[in-house]
């Protein structure tokens, strides 16, 4: 019988003032400085609400009442279903989730090693890997099918991971009212109909903000269309300390936390009680290269702080990950390994995400299973401890006595299965075992992994008449963008 | 009989370490020939775990439960083999960890593992004078012996063994392990074989004994 409460490893970074002062300093800046609202519909919503709107300048500002009114109605806790439930993800503080990274544009061709612009069939292969790795639990598409007509690329991208994984897909390509509602209208057929979508919503949207204090006119349009249909929204605020917000990492923490809780108003007075994820990715800008660095301890510990901020607000939390490796393998689990280890520890809900190189932008088959393992050994990390009958096994130290081993325990298999880590890329073994079979580095027992997922992991297809009708959304998407011509397909 | 043969490679498959012993018993009491337990039963049985074990289907403590079991069986039918009868086995090893040294985790493994593997396994536990190996080997006329040193102190312990060893009877042949050995260490000492793991010591000790 279970006796007491398993506890979860969580480390504070700020204490309860620094997040007290955080906020008041957003309401702050949201009062005095305000934000740029470029969507008309969102100004009038501001206006109507009592802010402080020039539409000459597109600036509004919020007063702290409606901010405080939009947190009050938010929701604590969200599920994002799986189309099979037994990976339904509920967003309650309590689990934590991993995804994949999203919409790189270029993929390192897995069987000529060739960088080239991504096609349909890596969103097809990465939507496989995904779904067979044990410690990924969300997908993205993981690129663009940039071989697809380029009016309906994203919904290709939909298309190809619904029918390759049965995980959770969230996208970040819902940017324009008509791709939130062609986005939408193919998650409703992928769940049956927009009543099934409601109670199980198959898919959601991450949407960012622009650093510093602005809020794209497509972005904010589409994320009013997304929570009136009862799509749950990530928005993700992105300022990179030292460029687009202050070098201090609170100090950006402000300038995203004022984008993030200014959307969160104007989703919230349009359709209050809307499922939001409080997300952000504050990476600083490099300074030598002018690359963004992802994966960089000042990513991690931003990540972790803007997790303490969102349970702060009672909302679960999406934060960043990313590396600026070239190529898998030591530079790239460096940079993954910090970067999830901190906000992991934090109690980050959702972690973003897995698979990606140069910085969210290139896919490498391999780095996707290396960060599956990365990830494994960090639930381990984060899993918690605790001193009961069992655990401490007095019982079993006193049979064993001195001297003797407990590999022969029953105690000693039951808990080997959950209490240790078992690798499946790391080479344990020695170094005459490990030469003997071929000296193979991490790196190439990541591709034999991903040669074997490929060959052998099934995903069951959506129904015939579910595929015939995305056909037919895409299908019209085209037509209506293009005039009814079809210029590349 | 059959029945009782099968339920004995059952119980070791089945890690049934508590109560395989009273099985071995009814076995004898129904009349089963001990030595047809023995091979056609517990030697099966940890035949089938040891392989389940080479393709990582299961891990350590599960194999080390199988070979606990059949340890358990093995006292109950071993001294009801008519006497002048042996069982056949894949070959006799009579393993130790040298004087001074009583690191055995690893001895332990290999003699598993090699039990697991087939192997009559004699194993004389740790910190094992040099006289002690020889007696033993005297005595038995084991087709291996095989010695642990985890201290680079305690090494050279295991050359103390070899060399009287070789000069009386060369047919045995001479396994070491441990920590700090490595297979130039072992050749320069004149033992025939060397491995870095367990799993790698049986490989070994098959090619050795044949």
């Amino acid at each position: 019988m279970a006796f007491g409460i398993k506890r979860g490893v969580r480390f504070n970074i700020l204490s309860e003032s620094d997040l007290d002062r955080i906020h008041w300093g957003t309401l702050h800046v949201l009062e005095k400085v305000g934000v740029q609202v470029d969507s008309v519909a969102c100004r009038k919503l501001l206006k109507d609400n009592g802010c402080e709107v020039d539409d000459k300048t597109r600036i509004a500002k919020i007063p702290s009442h409606l901010v405080e009114e939009a947190l009050a109605k938010k929701k604590s806790s969200v599920l994002l279903a799986g189309r099979d439930p037994k990976y339904d993800m509920k967003l309650d503080m309590n689990h934590s989730y991993m995804t994949a990274n999203g919409n790189g544009a270029v993929a390192v061709d897995f069987e000529t090693g060739k960088r080239r612009p991504s096609t349909k069939m890596d969103v097809v292969n990465s939507s496989r890997i995904i779904d067979y790795l044990e410690n990924i639990h969300c997908h993205w598409p993981m690129v663009s099918s940039t071989d697809q007509h380029p009016s309906v690329v994203h919904l290709h991208d939909f298309d190809a991971s619904l029918n390759n994984t049965e995980k959770h897909v969230m996208y970040e390509t819902g940017v324009t009212i008509s791709d939130a509602k062609d986005l939408t209208e193919m998650g409703y057929i992928a769940a049956g109909d927009e009543k099934e979508f409601r109670r199980r919503p198959l898919s959601s949207c991450l949407q960012c903000t622009y650093a510093p204090l602005q809020h794209d006119a497509g972005v904010m349009d589409a994320s009013l269309y997304f929570a009136k249909a009862g799509v749950p929204l990530v928005f993700f605020g992105m300022p990179q300390p030292g460029a687009t917000g202050p070098a201090t990492l609170v100090g950006s923490l402000v300038v995203g936390n004022a984008e993030v809780l200014s959307a969160l108003t104007m989703v919230q007075l349009s359709t209050p009680g809307a499922a939001i994820i409080y997300g952000m990715g504050n990476a600083p800008l490099d300074m030598r290269t002018t690359i963004r660095a992802g994966g960089s301890p000042e990513h991690a510990i931003s990540s972790a702080m803007a997790t303490e901020l969102a349970h702060h607000y009672g909302m679960p939390s999406c934060v960043g990950v990313s590396a600026t490796a070239k190529t898998p393998g030591d530079q790239a689990v460096l940079e993954y390994y910090t970067g999830c280890v901190g906000p992991l520890m934090a109690g980050a809900d959702l972690m973003c995400g897995v698979g990606l190189l140069e910085d969210s932008s290139c896919l490498y088959y391999e780095q996707i299973v290396i960060d599956n393992e990365i990830v494994g050994a960090i639930a381990r990390l984060i899993r918690g401890e605790w001193a009961s009958d069992d655990t401490l096994a007095l019982d079993i130290i006193e049979k064993v006595g001195v001297g003797k081993n407990f590999l022969a325990q029953k105690h000693t298999m039951e808990h080997l299965r959950t209490d240790h880590f078992m690798p499946t890329l790391i080479d344990r073994r020695s170094f005459d075992a490990w030469s003997q079979s071929g000296s193979k580095t991490l790196v190439a027992n990541a591709r034999d992994k991903v040669k074997w997922i490929l060959e052998n992991h099934k995903v069951p297809p959506l129904d015939k008449d579910v595929q015939k009708k995305l056909d037919g959304v895409i299908d019209k998407a085209k037509k209506s963008m293009w005039g009814g011509e079809s210029k590349t397909q | 009989m059959e029945d009782n043969v099968t339920r004995l490679r059952n119980a070791v498959i089945n890690y049934e370490m508590e109560t395989i012993a009273d099985l071995a018993k009814q076995a004898l009491k129904d009349g089963v020939d001990p030595l047809v337990a023995i091979e056609k039963g517990l030697a099966e049985g940890i035949k089938t775990v040891g392989q389940k074990f080479g393709k990582g289907e299961i891990f350590l403590p599960e194999l080390v439960m199988g070979a606990e079991a059949m340890k358990s069986a093995l006292a109950v039918l071993e001294p009801a083999v008519p006497k002048g009868k042996h069982r056949s086995t894949a070959g006799k090893v009579v393993i130790g960890t040298v004087q001074d040294d009583i690191h055995e985790i690893g001895k332990n493994l290999v003699s598993t593992m090699l039990s697991s593997n087939g192997f009559e396994v004699v194993d004389m536990g740790v910190n094992v004078p040099a006289s002690d190996f020889l007696k033993k080997a005297d005595e038995l006329k084991p087709n291996m012996l095989a010695m642990s040193a985890l201290m680079t102190t305690t090494m050279p312990r295991m050359a103390e063994v070899i060399i009287p060893l070789k000069k009386k009877n060369k047919s045995i042949k001479v396994l070491v392990g441990g920590a700090p050995v490595t297979d130039t260490y072992a050749k320069e000492i004149g033992a025939d074989g060397y491995s870095g793991d367990a799993s790698g010591a049986v490989d070994v000790a098959k090619k050795l004994v044949r």
